[in-house]
């Protein structure tokens, strides 16, 4: 119990979560609006708390036995509780927040968030697996939350289907993994040699595909278009970024940090891994007509220029991955908030961005600086990230891969300037300018526009950022243990 | 006084005013455009007047009014400002096509502060291009012409302007990405890794060959796409005729010359041993575009796509006289790019003067014009004439000096290249026949002449053509020292072209 410190901010969460479940039967009904408020008091004083984990290294970073809290992983919680307030914060500009379970919702959200804070800080495949269902689970519910909506209930059973699935395949691959090393843990890792070693590599291979879920990585990413267009748009926007970038920060412990490259050689795997995302995400939005599933298809697109920092594996990469984790966020949330906006009209289809320009020029913007910096046009925030990607790509010598990733990016252009093009170059449909909701998503859209230029005009303190939090405890096993099995 | 952060940044201020501006104020909009790019030229005047060219006996490259700051020190990016004989011309001569563009688009009246807006944005890409010397600053102003581009055709321009539009953006992207990876190349080949142009044209002689050969092909990419150089032209016809006719001139006149000088300042003088390699193909790249891009030309009954051809042909001019890799060529490559912005320009602004009377640009369809818009039949006339190259006016000076400088090197694609004059004067004297010559349409019976907006717009760079050509040193005087320094800059190469 001597490192009980190191999980205050999530037992604060999940406390905190629970008394939000409690007082649903309260505040819940016509009141239950003041539930979601609630909600992200919460998750602000858990980020308070991990501020705290930050400001005191001594006390509140280290390894536990289970967990370990260095600055990556609370780099990685800051960001999936800012996701969870701001999405909290879009749930109450949603066309129908639904006058029943607004408790259940918000803590949903809240605990899928402590999922997610525990995955980034698991070195112990059981823990990851505890904390992988958690955030499953929690997102299922959410997907399906629209309860009238068929095809918010299809999403849902889709999602959970193939959620399901990924998850036996990444027991078993657990279980192969602890029969290879007789462990459950990742911590002081011995490669296995002789016949346990082909059983550590499909072991690894086997839980690499229940990341892959997550994170939407190709050729598991089937889920994501149904799940992403059903579900109720905040939660859409939740999924697109905190369950995928915490899935990544896992991965990135895992595979970069904890696995010693010896044992598990990847480099060859992954960089089929992100070309194929890529090129899927981006190749099969060309054809949506529908803004959440085009966001859909972008998301995963997004994924596969987030392996590229796993190919090269060092610490240039990784820092990579952090950064355009934050601008992912940035952007992301930026044009789901446009896109709720305008679907509270009541369509999400292209064509009912048409004429935004002329209806709210400043939205329409807005929406396109988002739109810009998915594509990685300067001098945007998301430009800012793929440079240091394929910065790192280049550095490490994978010529194809920032080939692929530049390509990619060149195809991506026609279809977010195809959203573009609905708001900029076709008539509106009504001159009734589109409503923003001052308080919360106009908010939302001054803090995304803010941090979209001044990451793109001003990286430095961000890349500094990134580079503090790429620390990871505990540090890179000696080279002594690494040959230790052979 | 950091007069090129205020010549490039100015615009900016001017486009974010504009976004305050209420929508239906569509005077002040057009005031605050033309004062903020007004501003910039006079400030790039200024510039002018103050820089000082240097002697003849150059002996490094001397960039002035250098302005250099820490931007983002974990990649050693500089904010990296600075420009010599070859750039400040450019940048003078985006100021100033930028402000005559400005005013006579005064005449579109649908969504004026939309249109404003990108226009400045536009201006500040441009001119950043030609002053940055870092190169992430430069990649970022490169691309920074994009977005307001795409805008500008999609929404203002012709019948076809949404497929312009991403063509021009798909097109000039597909380019600019591989030279972002040649930046990223050159970068983690140097020691210490550094973004600075200057420096990295030290660090070449260090470079293998073949490094240098596809780093050049990743940056020639890049620029041949902008020039536009064959085959990589195909944007251009669509994008120049769809776009307004103020867009057009901005297109013809700075947008191309992103390229050329793209090819000088970073092919040339970075990646020597990579140019030094393509000189056989460059010179036979320009060649089609001299011949081709002409016979396009002769092909086309709309005037606008006629003008857009002869681009072309004229971008070959200048590449030619990059290939000759000597003095006289590269003053003739510096001096077509101003010549070709000004002629051009007005040719587009012309274009679209009676384009907006008669709502049509087919050659065929008019006829006696001059007896009815004598004020404009003389100006046409004029720009034709330069255009075609006619002695006394600027564009015979600067083709006589690409040929004269490639003659050297190249006698045979030289020789095969006056084709293209000869081509491009019978198009335009065919339509300066067909439009202006003969019995008057009576159709157009009551076509009123050139107003003033019009008459503002395009009188300057008519009687910029005049000066130009009777009194080159003027431009040759603030270029010659640079140019002739860089020609200079590898004396052990390309003697392919020096040795003969």
């Amino acid at each position: 119990m001597e490192n009980l410190q190191l999980l205050y901010p999530e037992i604060v969460l999940s406390v905190l979560a629970l008394l939000i479940l409690l007082a649903d039967v309260w505040l819940g009904g016509r009141r239950g609006r003041s539930l979601y408020g609630l909600a992200m008091v919460c998750a602000a004083v858990t980020m308070g708390f991990v501020g705290l984990c930050c400001s005191v290294p001594g006390t509140y970073q280290g390894v536990g036995t289970l967990w370990t809290v260095d600055p990556m992983s609370l780099f990685f919680k800051v960001l999936v509780l800012a996701t969870a307030i701001l999405v909290l914060a879009l749930t109450l500009d949603y066309k129908n927040p639904r006058d029943a379970h607004q408790g259940s919702f918000s803590a949903l959200v809240l605990f899928s968030v402590v999922g997610m804070m525990l995955l980034v800080s698991a070195t112990d495949f059981l823990l990851i697996f505890l904390a992988l269902e958690l955030v499953s689970i929690s997102s299922f519910i959410l997907v399906g939350f629209e309860r009238g909506d068929l095809k918010s209930s299809e999403g849902a059973v889709k999602y959970f289907l193939i959620g399901a699935f990924s998850s036996a395949i990444m027991l078993y691959g657990i279980s192969l993994f602890y029969g290879a090393t007789g462990t459950t843990s990742l911590l002081a890792l011995r490669a296995p040699a002789g016949p346990d070693a082909a059983m550590f590599t499909l072991g690894c291979l086997m839980t690499l595909a229940g990341f892959g879920f997550k994170v939407s990585m190709a050729p598991f990413h089937f889920w994501v278009p149904d799940a992403y267009e059903g579900a109720p748009t905040p939660v859409t926007t939740f999924l697109s970024i905190a369950p995928k970038i915490s899935a990544l920060a896992v991965m990135l412990r895992v595979f970069t940090s904890l696995i010693p490259r010896e044992a598990f050689e990847f480099t060859g795997l992954f960089t089929v891994l992100a070309i194929l995302t890529m090129c899927i995400g981006n190749l099969t939005a060309l054809f949506q007509t529908n803004v959440k599933r085009l966001l859909a298809y972008s998301s995963i697109a997004q994924a596969g220029y987030m392996l590229i920092g796993f190919v090269t594996g060092d610490a240039f990469g990784r820092e990579g991955i952090l950064l355009y984790s934050l601008a992912y966020l940035v952007m992301n949330l930026g044009a789901f908030t446009v896109a709720i906006l305008v679907g509270n009209e009541g369509s999400y289809e292209l064509e009912a961005f048409d004429g935004l320009a002329s209806r709210n020029f400043g939205l329409a913007l807005l929406m396109t600086f988002c739109l810009l910096s998915l594509a990685g046009i300067p001098p945007l925030a998301g430009f800012i990230g793929k440079f240091y990607l394929f910065a790192a790509a280049v550095k490490g010598g994978f010529y194809t891969l920032a080939i692929f990733g530049l390509l990619n990016s060149v195809v991506s252009v026609y279809y977010y300037t195809k959203i573009a093009y609905h708001m900029f170059f076709r008539p509106a449909r009504t001159p009734e300018p589109v409503a923003v909701p001052v308080l919360y998503s106009g908010l939302t859209l001054t803090l995304v526009s803010i941090f979209i230029f001044l990451i793109g005009v001003y990286p430095e303190p961000f890349l500094g950022m990134a580079k503090l939090s790429a620390e990871m405890l505990p540090k890179a096993a000696p080279a002594a243990l690494l040959g230790g099995g052979r | 006084m950091p007069i090129l952060s205020l010549i490039t940044f100015l615009p900016l201020a001017g486009s974010l005013a504009i976004l305050f501006i209420p929508k239906e104020k569509a005077g002040a909009v057009r005031a605050t455009a033309i004062a903020a790019t007004g501003a910039a030229f006079l400030l790039s005047l200024l510039a002018l007047a103050q820089f000082e060219p240097g002697g003849p006996q150059l002996d490094a490259v001397r960039m002035q009014f250098v302005e250099r700051y820490s931007w983002i020190p974990t990649f050693d990016i500089h904010y990296y400002l600075g420009v010599d004989g070859l750039s400040l011309p450019l940048i003078v001569l985006t100021t100033l096509l930028s402000l005559l563009a400005a005013v006579y688009s005064m005449n579109i009246t649908v969504r004026v502060k939309e249109f404003y807006f990108w226009f400045l944005a536009l201006e500040v890409g441009m001119i950043g291009v030609f002053a940055a010397l870092d190169f992430f600053l430069f990649y970022m102003f490169w691309e920074l012409t994009l977005v307001p581009m795409y805008f500008l055709i999609g929404v203002w321009g012709g019948p076809k302007k949404e497929f312009a539009a991403i063509k021009f953006f798909l097109f000039t992207l597909f380019g600019s990405v591989f030279m972002l990876l040649g930046i990223l190349a050159l970068y983690f080949s140097s020691n210490p890794h550094t973004f600075d142009m200057l420096e990295l044209m030290k660090a070449s002689s260090g470079w293998s060959k073949d490094f240098q050969v596809l780093v050049f092909l990743a940056f020639y990419l890049g620029f041949a796409v902008k020039v536009p150089a064959f085959p990589f032209h195909t944007w251009l016809p669509l994008a120049h005729v769809e776009a307004p006719t103020g867009v057009s001139v901005i297109l013809a006149g700075v947008l191309l010359k992103m390229g050329v000088y793209g090819l000088m300042r970073v092919c040339y003088q970075i990646l020597p041993a990579g140019f030094d390699w393509f000189l056989p193909w460059l010179v036979v790249i320009a060649f089609i575009n001299i011949v081709y891009g002409a016979l396009c030309a002769m092909a086309q009954t709309d005037m606008k796509k006629m003008v857009a051809y002869s681009s072309v042909n004229h971008m070959g001019y200048c590449l030619l006289g990059l290939a000759a890799v000597s003095a006289t060529g590269f003053n003739g490559a510096v001096l077509q790019m101003i010549n070709h912005g000004l002629i051009t320009g007005a040719l587009f602004l012309l274009v679209g003067v009676i384009y907006d009377r008669a709502h049509t640009r087919d050659i065929s369809a008019f006829g006696g014009l001059a007896a009815k818009l004598p004020v404009y039949a003389a100006l046409m006339s004029l720009t034709c004439f330069a255009s075609l190259g006619l002695p006394g006016l600027a564009g015979f000076i600067s083709e006589f000096l690409c040929f004269l400088g490639a003659f050297h090197a190249w006698k045979l694609y030289t020789t095969l290249s006056v084709i293209g004059i000869l081509v491009t004067a019978a198009f335009f004297l065919r339509m300066l026949q067909k439009v202006f010559l003969g019995p008057l349409n009576a159709k157009w019976a009551d076509l009123p002449d050139m107003d003033g907006r019009e008459l503002i717009s395009v009188a300057p760079l008519a009687a910029l053509t005049v000066l130009f050509g009777v009194w080159p040193k003027l431009l040759l005087d603030v270029m010659n020292p640079t140019v002739t320094y860089i020609s200079k800059m590898f004396p052990d190469m390309f003697q392919a072209v020096r040795h003969l």
